[in-house]
Formats: structure tokens, C-alpha cells, sequence
């Protein structure tokens, strides 16, 4: 690009059309969060329903200790990230506090159940309904329609949770998290490999 | 009458530069020389005298071992930006009519 050159006021904006196109829509590849937590807590809901149901385990609940686990596997991992991007749009920044309020959401609805002994009754209904939140959010953001879908139906299964027992709650939230995270997910790594192979 | 167009923006790459920085919060140097394929010399000049109009914000830190520079526009930046944008329009129209 060439300093100093006398240029008119048409040519001054189709510079500012084409650079603003340049940034437009840009956000950071955010799939490996979907798919690691869609696929972790899709297997847990599925261990512990095992567990609980048919092996009759008392305590098939320490399969949900891979919840902190995952929580510390995704700070790593988000941390790393940070250092690699070299440009954060306002989508990234709103996304980052998004999933921030609703990873702290979780943990506050775990010891909402924990310290006032709960029966965790309720924990999948506003579990699947933060699934909801956040994914609503980021495919609205993104202007990405599985994500958005993905969201919508679970606002409905929330509802639906709450006549089922826990048992069967765990096999709604494995059917929640296949919807809104897994399935989205996919489908938005493809769609951004495509992309990425296309403008190679 | 003309709104003078600021001298500041009315130059390629200093354009450019505003123009990719109005749409992120924040952007590293490698990215907008990318992005503008200026060389780092230029791009350098350029984005100093940004920073001198105050249009810019440039942080510099070390990131591995490595210098980073990041830039980001600041609410002056912004309203020039507006500014210019707007004594654009002006002459497009006059040259319309």
C-alpha cells in the first residue's frame, strides 16, 4: 500500500468498504469448547444413568467429578488460545463474558444444591436451561442458526425436565447437550474448515 | 461549504489502518500488516503518527520473548474517524448533483 498518494473521496471509500469487510463477522474458532464439554457431559449423563440404573452404584454420582476437571482442561486450554489470537472483535469480547456468567452460573447452581441439600430434583431443568442461555446467545452472535435452534429447543426441554425423575433427567440432559452443543458444533467446524480451505 | 477532510485519515494506510481497527476491539501490528500488506518500516511511520493525533492507543509488551504491539482506536479516534466519514459523504453528494 502506497503512503502519500493523492487519492479521491471514491476511492478513500471503497478503502474503508473493503477494509471493515476484512474484520466483518471475524470471530475466534470457539468449537472446541462445544465439543469437548457437549461430548463430556453427554458421556457422563450417560455413565451415571448406568451407573445408578443399571449396575445400581450407590455413589454414580463421582462421575460428575470431571466437571472440575474439564473446568481446569478448558482454562488451560482458553489461556493458550489467548496468546495465539492477534485480533479480539467485540463478538469474542461479549462471548468470553457470556460463557463467563454461565460457567459461574453452573458452579453457583451446584452449591445452591450441595449447601442447602438439595434433591437435585431441579439441577437438570436449569442446567438445560443455561445450555439454552448460552447457546441462543452465541448463535445469535454468531449468526449461526443450528447454535440458535440448538437453543430454542432446549428452552423447551427445560420445561419438559421438570415431569421427569432424576433418573430420566439424565437422559434428557445427554438429549440437551447432543442438541444445543454436539450437533452445533460439528457443524460449525465444518463450516469454518470450508472457510478456512477457501480462502487458503 | 466543505468540511476540510482531516489530514490526518485522508492517507491510505493511516485510513486503512482506522478502517480495520473501527470494527475490533483490539488488533496486533502483524495482523494489520497483513491485512493492509504494508511493509513493517511503513506501517511503523504510520501508525506512530496515529498514535500522535491521539486517534490510537498502542500497547507494547513482550509475549514469549517476542515484542507485541497492539493497537486499538481510541474515543477520539473514533469521532475522527465519524468526522471524516461524514465530510466524505459531502463531496460524494456534491459530485452526484
Amino acid at each position: 500500500m502506497q503512503e502519500d498518494k493523492a487519492f479521491s473521496p471514491q476511492e478513500s471509500l471503497a478503502l474503508i468498504q473493503t477494509m471493515i469487510s476484512k474484520t466483518k463477522d471475524s470471530f475466534a474458532d470457539n468449537t472446541f469448547y462445544f465439543l469437548f464439554w457437549g461430548w463430556l457431559v453427554f458421556g457422563c449423563c450417560l455413565v451415571s444413568y448406568s451407573l445408578k440404573v443399571f449396575l445400581h452404584y450407590p455413589n454414580h454420582f463421582y462421575i460428575w467429578w470431571l466437571m472440575p476437571v474439564g473446568g481446569v482442561i478448558t482454562w488451560i486450554y482458553g489461556a493458550r488460545q489467548a496468546k495465539k489470537e492477534r485480533v479480539k472483535s467485540f463478538v469474542d469480547e461479549a462471548l468470553d463474558y457470556v460463557w463467563l456468567a454461565v460457567g459461574l452460573a453452573f458452579f453457583v447452581l451446584v452449591l445452591v444444591n450441595v449447601v442447602g441439600g438439595q434433591t437435585w430434583q431441579t439441577a437438570f431443568t436449569y442446567y438445560i436451561l443455561l445450555y439454552a442461555i448460552g447457546t441462543f446467545v452465541t448463535g445469535n452472535l454468531i449468526r449461526f442458526k443450528p447454535l440458535i435452534i440448538g437453543g430454542l429447543i432446549n428452552f423447551v426441554l427445560a420445561v419438559v425436565s421438570i415431569r421427569f425423575g432424576y433418573d430420566n433427567q439424565l437422559l434428557l440432559g445427554a438429549l440437551a447437550i447432543f442438541i444445543s452443543y454436539i450437533i452445533p458444533g460439528h457443524l460449525l467446524r465444518a463450516r469454518l474448515q470450508k472457510n478456512t480451505s477457501q480462502h487458503a | 461549504m466543505f468540511k476540510e477532510l482531516d489530514p490526518i485519515l485522508h492517507s491510505q494506510l493511516r485510513l486503512a489502518v482506522m478502517s480495520l481497527l473501527i470494527g475490533v476491539k483490539e488488533a496486533e501490528f502483524t495482523f494489520i500488516r497483513e491485512k493492509t500488506n504494508a511493509t513493517a518500516g511503513n506501517l511503523s511511520v504510520q501508525v506512530q503518527k496515529l498514535k500522535e493525533a491521539g486517534y490510537i492507543e498502542v500497547v507494547k509488551q513482550f509475549k514469549d520473548n517476542y515484542p507485541l504491539t497492539t493497537c486499538k482506536i481510541t474515543p477520539k479516534g473514533i469521532e475522527a474517524f465519524d468526522a471524516y466519514v461524514q465530510a466524505l459523504q459531502q463531496y460524494l453528494q456534491a459530485g452526484q448533483g
